[in-house]
């Protein structure tokens, strides 16, 4: 069955595709017919990727968008692009291009195939009404009501009626809707020129008339506009004096900036953010790229660039013990609120020398975290995540970053039973100019829709005095603050503003590297142009502090803990003129919150129970202390059980404290272990700490390893041959930054999954080995399973593959193969080969070794095609620099230290 | 955007004015347009801002900030930088119906407020604007477009500045039969007798007059509503009327020695200018001259740079330009942050050419004049001046105040006040029965431009005060929205 939008002219206006196809979709599904007919789109409307998504998602079978290939042909015949673009090319491209599109969206929605994305109708409806959901959409969620058949009529009309105007008269060219950019006719921005100008002025001065200026064009006009919140008002209260709430300066300290990384973002513009939240004893966020060390010392003047919120994402970048150490809390991004599912995407130039050493992976070579974290895929790795984070620094609060979605109650619920202390639920309004043009329009939610679920949900499970809730997206006014806290949140996240007190202009071009005014660039010429001052930042986050206090004192709240929750103070406030937004309905918003009995608390007022007292790591510290204190040597001997987890993670903490980034020297604690280790043994272990086990261990062994070096082998007694058996469990090594493992026997599914620079021997290895590696060597001397090697961008695998298999398992879109035959590789191999038949006593290696020149060939090397390239490039640069130190002729230094590079040899 | 480094790569450049010392030996343009390939280079530099302020048109500070018309500036830099002029002149015709004349005349409020400013000199905007559409005309792309239907609805518009012109080429793209009134014997208001020929050439003007009356509008010259023709009788014969008559009232320097002879308006000057250079080459002596004369022009607006360069063009002896304002920074002051329009010292054409004569730029800051003195035959032979203060105002009273003892004298054989406009001056509004508002323009509100006669709409700088042509324009295209809307009651018009 084919439903056609092609007769649309001047006197028809087509149905939208998809309302059709939901419609039909479902009729079919009711009548049980579904199963026996395909169903055909052929529409000209469908042209981003979301639309295709849409379509598929409610019920398509195929899509012919032939109006976007139209399009092209005619942008082809004016001369907009060559005339290369055949009408088959341009068929071809844009298929192709749509379909990675729909591929990275099934992605991050944890879907692999189209069959399951189809009719799955993963989506959920903002202002719809439910005659036009029951007929169209059956099942999806759309919380806040909203148009039916007749707006979307009237829509139709209006958009007919740009292309055919009423006579016959002159059409020219079709108007810019502003969707990314702002235009003045176009759809409203929450950040336009007028907030924009207003808001710096008001923070570069620090006058508060200005910043009145910039509150009441945002309150009473863009909010409206643009957010739900602009569609609430409050409720009269008691009013109090003014000075019995409580001062700004205590405010100002439940405020963090987002979690922008460096990377993302200069140098500059981070260590702003961070100097001016350290001054207010607020929170900035490091984001997910790690942090030069250097700034974890106080300055001369006594400022610190110090970030208080270290974030722990999927990609692990620069995740280390110093790292987390260094922290006051520890974020979990589960998910972003403006892209939801996706991770951080680095263009490769904007990884320079100090990025890539910052994220311990190589310069040039482009970053994208994977959507999922391999530690987790369930609530009770989520948990396991909390303990080990936990572990590696007791003292920082463990926060667990949630998108607005709806079931984000349920899912905070079960973070909450996993012990975090603080809950993010971010809204759909940031991120970057960086993020994917899905993202930007068509993903995530308000914040108020899951504050409020989330608040509802915690107080209603008696969960909620137990943690913090925070809460992001755009968060611009004092009135935002206090909107928010009335919804349930008692701690605020900025970015977008800050950024732009700091000079950012919303260029949007934060993933081309040329940001203007020196804030989402790595260009030195253009970071000289920043021009932001912490002072900047503190001005107005005062002044927005300054504002909630003004309306805390009119609603009658002394502090915010008092006010956290008080949703009753708060009613719709219908848009009575805008013939789309009338008719909301934003009462599940404002539902207040039901206490399961009289005692459960409705803010943050008790602090979880880790469980750290029962930790093995007590008893290390203990044993090991004048390694410790003093340096000295220790070795001694421990069991362990499955239930002892996250094994060494606090005494490297300790060590980290202590000593520092260089930690110990080699081998300083040396901890005999026997017994069946439980998760996360080694976790984040620092250099100078060996754990040797005799026996065997579960899932996450050596995550985020530091320099420690990790030794597994079977039982001495045990009859089994160690290479036909599973050591250690999954996910070995995830997000491994230095040190060293050998483990006698095999890994299970995705060892050295985001290793970025340790250096480990194995006997064979499970599913997706070394996916997303960026660094560090594996030599896996069995089998592989399938999938090795999968967007792996850096490091290297030597694999000893006698049968010929490795090709049939490996996923060859982002490596290749390579010979062992450079002196550099052959050295590595055979010593680290040397050392696994050392420390673990491996007859697999003693047999290789025993054998060499045979052995040799059975070698192969895989190597990522960009790292291979970067390396290259960067021993250009440094014959470069020595040819001209040394007056070398350049030529042959270039391609002597080219030739080392693309060996291996640097 | 085709060239994401393009700012990074290339350096702002205009095209090169004519030389000022051959350019006032005679009254052609001083514009001179630039090769093809350098100017793609400037559309490359615009970065495609995701808040392009240049697009903004609106007030900040009380100043334009960004384009009055909201031209699509970005669209169309990264078209003239991919060499598509065809479609740069469509984007551009789409917001902005006489580029031909803002190319030539605006002072460019977008690019004060170029987001590329902030760190480097703005995209050339204007100078892209005046290419795209001198080229369209080059091309023959400039042709005449009737409305195919005509509504059968009839509008008188009185006045043919930008504000008339503007609304009348909307409401006769709408299908309304359109009628101009101009008193002067020439169309287009201040574009054709306020502006020199040097700054917008007259031809410019007539060509687009042409192509609106190819389209139908119909023009009907040297006649004044309110004395030719009675106001009320353009209500009985027309369905709606709109009001462009512009600010024309001169604000007048009430001093000792004003009634000398040789003290003129600006506008005197320059219309009589004009008009005697069209009519015969200046050869009838229909005009004022500033030939072997020392002049004195008071006021540093455009109007003033105006007196500057026709007077050179005259052969004036000496000049000078009082300027009562203090001389602005040569860079932004605090109080003057991007993206408001940048209040610094420029170097207009009327100041360079006086300096490429004598060496000096002509202009007197912080000056007021208070008398005017002659000798016997009642002449102006030379003018009394001090020096203000604004640090000091004069509570209830001006914002500044004389400095004690810095009194100096003048001589001078002509004097021309270009001190600003107060309002129209017709006497339509008291006839149609037009509100006026405080400040004695036609009452109407901005976007609306319904005056309290709900036939008669008002537009441009008698609703305004005097402002900028790209003001004008915005506001002549608004109210022919409204008055669209009102008669067939929905519009089409932007």
């Amino acid at each position: 069955m084919i439903l056609s939008d092609r007769a649309a002219g001047f006197d028809r206006i087509p149905v939208s595709s998809l309302l059709a196809c939901g419609a039909v979709h479902h009729h079919l599904v009711r009548n049980e017919l579904r199963t026996r007919i395909g169903l055909v789109i052929e529409s000209g409307e469908a042209r981003e990727v979301h639309h295709h998504c849409l379509l598929v998602g409610y019920g398509a079978d195929a899509i012919n968008p032939y109006l976007a290939f139209e399009a092209i042909a005619h942008a082809r015949d004016n001369g907009e692009i060559g005339p290369e673009w055949t009408d088959d090319k341009i068929v071809y491209s844009y298929r192709k291009g749509v379909a990675n599109g729909i591929l990275k969206v099934m992605a991050k929605m944890g879907i692999s195939t189209l069959a399951s994305y189809k009719g799955a109708q993963i989506f959920e409806a903002l202002g719809l009404d439910n005659e036009v959901v029951d007929l169209c959409f059956a099942g999806t969620p759309s919380r806040i009501k909203g148009v039916g058949f007749d707006v979307l009529a009237e829509e139709a009309i209006r958009r007919h009626t740009i292309g055919y105007p009423a006579g016959e008269g002159y059409v020219g060219i079709l108007p810019n809707p502003g969707l990314y950019h702002w235009r003045k006719t176009g759809e409203k921005h929450a950040w336009n020129p007028f907030t924009i100008s207003e808001i710096q002025a008001a923070a570069r001065s620090g006058d508060k008339n200005a910043y009145k200026r910039f509150a009441k064009l945002v309150n009473e006009q863009t909010s409206k506009e643009c957010h739900l919140r602009g569609m609430l008002k409050f409720r009269k209260g008691n009013p109090i004096p003014l000075d019995q709430v409580e001062p700004a300066s205590e405010i100002v300290k439940r405020f963090c900036t987002g979690a922008m990384s460096y990377g993302s973002i200069s140098a500059e513009a981070h260590e702003t953010l961070a100097i001016a939240m350290n001054r207010l004893g607020g929170k900035s966020n490091t984001g997910e790229g790690g942090e030069d060390y250097a700034r974890f010392k106080p300055m001369s003047n006594g400022d610190s660039k110090r970030s208080a919120i270290k974030q722990v994402a999927s990609g692990r970048f620069g995740v280390t013990s110093y790292y987390l150490t260094n922290a006051d809390e520890l974020q979990i991004k589960i998910s972003q609120g403006a892209k939801p599912g996706e991770g951080g995407e680095l263009p490769g130039k904007k990884v320079d020398k100090t990025i890539a050493a910052t994220r311990h992976s190589t310069p040039g070579v482009g970053l994208i975290s994977p959507p999922p974290h391999h530690d987790i895929y369930s609530i009770e790795d989520l948990s396991q995540l909390i303990f080990d984070l936990k572990n590696s620094n007791p003292s920082a609060r463990i926060s667990v970053k949630l998108v607005s979605e709806v079931g984000v109650g349920t899912v905070a619920a079960g973070v909450a039973k996993g012990h975090a202390d603080n809950i993010l639920i971010s809204g759909h309004e940031g991120g970057t100019g960086a993020s994917p043009l899905t993202s930007i329009k068509h993903a995530g939610l308000p914040w108020e829709l899951g504050i409020a679920e989330t608040h509802q949900t915690l107080v209603l499970n008696d969960l909620r005095s137990r943690v913090r809730l925070q809460t992001d997206g755009q968060l611009k006014t004092g009135r935002d603050v206090v909107i928010a806290c009335l919804l349930g949140a008692e701690e605020f996240g900025f970015a977008t503003a800050p950024l732009i007190t700091l000079g950012c202009i919303m260029m949007r071009k934060c993933h081309l590297n040329t940001c203007p005014v020196g804030i989402a660039t790595q260009d030195p010429e253009l970071r000289k142009k920043f021009s932001g001052k912490p002072e900047h930042v503190i001005n107005y986050l005062f002044m927005v502090a300054e504002e909630a206090r003004e309306l805390m004192a009119e609603l009658g709240f002394r502090s915010i803990p008092e006010m956290v929750g008080h949703s009753e103070m708060l009613e719709f406030d219908a848009p009575a003129d805008h013939w789309k937004a009338k008719h909301l309905d934003l009462s599940m918003v404002l539902t207040p919150a039901t206490k399961p009995h009289e005692k459960a608390g409705t803010c943050h007022q008790i602090s979880q129970n880790h469980g750290l007292e029962e930790v093995l790591d007590n008893e290390l510290i203990e044993k090991a202390w004048l390694s410790l204190t003093e340096a000295k040597d220790s070795r001694f001997p421990m069991i362990i059980e499955n239930v002892d987890r996250a094994f060494g993670t606090m005494l490297s903490h300790e060590i980290s404290k202590r000593h520092g980034v260089e930690a110990l020297p080699t081998d300083t604690v040396h901890i005999d272990v026997k017994g069946s280790a439980g998760q996360s043994f080694g976790a984040w272990a620092v250099h100078g700490v060996t754990l040797e086990l005799e026996g065997d261990a579960n899932d996450f062994v050596g995550k985020g390893l530091s320099g420690g070096r990790i030794i597994i082998y079977p039982p001495k007694n045990s009859g089994f041959a160690p290479e036909d058996n599973i050591i250690i469990g999954n996910v070995a090594l995830y997000g491994a930054v230095h040190g060293e493992c050998y483990f006698r026997g095999m890994a299970a599914e995705r060892f050295c999954v985001r290793n970025s620079g340790a250096t480990a021997v194995v006997e064979g290895v499970g599913d997706h080995g070394c996916e997303y590696m960026t660094g560090g060597i594996a030599v896996i001397l069995g089998p592989t399973g399938r999938n090795f090697a999968a967007g792996m961008s850096g490091g290297v695998a030597f694999v000893y593959d006698p049968h010929d298999k490795l090709l049939k398992n490996c996923n060859l879109e982002m490596v290749e193969f390579e010979k062992v035959e450079t002196e550099k590789d052959l050295k590595d191999l055979r010593d680290l080969i040397t050392n696994h038949r050392e420390f673990t006593g491996s007859t697999v290696a003693a047999d290789i070794l025993n054998d060499w020149d045979r052995a040799l060939p059975k070698f192969r090397k895989v190597m990522p095609v960009d790292y291979k390239r970067a390396l290259r490039e960067m021993a250009e640069e440094e014959a470069r620099q020595k040819a001209e130190t040394v007056g070398l002729d350049e030529g042959d230094a270039r391609s002597n230290v080219a030739e080392q590079a693309t060996s291996g040899r640097m | 955007m085709g060239k994401p480094t393009g700012f990074k790569e290339f350096v702002r450049e205009t095209p090169a004015e004519r030389d000022a010392s051959l350019r006032i030996l005679d009254w052609n343009e001083f514009h001179q347009h630039m090769p093809e390939a350098d100017l793609r280079k400037q559309g490359a530099r615009c970065m495609d801002c995701g808040v392009p302020f240049c697009h903004t048109g609106d007030l900040m500070a009380n100043m334009a900030t960004g384009c009055p018309v909201n031209n699509l500036i970005p669209e169309w830099n990264d078209l003239v930088y991919r060499g598509h002029w065809r479609e740069a002149l469509d984007r551009l015709h789409k917001t902005n119906n006489f580029p031909e004349f803002t190319g030539r005349v605006c002072p460019a409020p977008c690019e004060g407020s170029c987001v590329l400013g902030i760190i480097e000199p703005p995209v050339t905007i204007k100078n892209i604007e005046c290419s795209i559409i001198d080229h369209g005309f080059e091309q023959g792309w400039v042709v005449p477009q009737p409305p195919a239907h005509r509504t059968g609805k009839t509008i008188a518009v009185v006045g043919s500045g930008p504000a008339g012109l503007a609304a009348a080429a909307q409401l006769n793209k709408a299908g309304h039969t359109v009628t101009v009134f101009e008193r002067a014997d020439r169309i287009g208001g201040l574009l054709m007798y306020g502006i020199p020929n040097m700054k917008l050439d007259k031809g410019v003007v007539e060509r687009r007059v042409n192509l609106l009356s190819e389209e139908g509008v119909k023009f009907v010259t040297s006649t004044e509503i309110g004395k030719d023709i009675p106001a009320d009788k353009l209500l009985n014969e027309f369905d709606a009327v709109i009001l462009c008559t512009g600010a024309t009232r001169p604000r007048d320097l009430p001093i000792p020695g004003r009634q000398l002879k040789g003290i003129h308006y600006a506008m005197e000057f320059l219309h009589a200018n004009t008009k005697s250079l069209l009519d015969n080459g200046l050869t009838n002596g229909h005009y004022i001259s500033a030939k072997d004369k020392r002049v004195i022009v008071i006021g540093g607006g455009d109007t003033g740079t105006d007196c500057l360069g026709t007077s050179m063009r005259h052969g004036c002896r000496s000049i000078v330009n009082f300027e009562i304002v203090p001389m602005p920074p040569q860079t932004r002051a605090p109080n003057n942050p991007w993206p408001q329009w940048p209040r610094v010292f420029k170097v207009d054409y009327g100041h360079a050419e006086v300096e490429a004569k004598w060496g000096k730029d002509p202009r007197e800051f912080s000056i007021e004049t208070v008398e005017f003195y002659g000798d016997e035959q009642g002449n102006v032979k030379g003018l009394k001046a001090h020096q203000v203060d604004w640090s000091k105002p004069i509570p209830g009273g001006p914002p500044f105040s004389p400095v004690p003892g810095s009194e100096r004298t003048f001589d001078c054989d002509l004097v021309l006040l270009a001190m600003g406009f107060l309002g129209p001056e017709s006497p339509v509004a008291s006839q149609l029965g037009v509100a006026l508002d405080p400040r004695s323009n036609y009452k109407a509100e901005f976007e609306k431009y319904r005056t309290s006669n709900e036939k008669v709409f008002a537009a441009g700088d008698c609703r305004r005060g005097q402002s900028l042509v790209v003001w004008a324009i915005n506001e002549g295209r608004g109210a022919a929205r409204e008055c669209d809307r009102w008669l067939m009651k929905s519009t089409q018009l932007p």
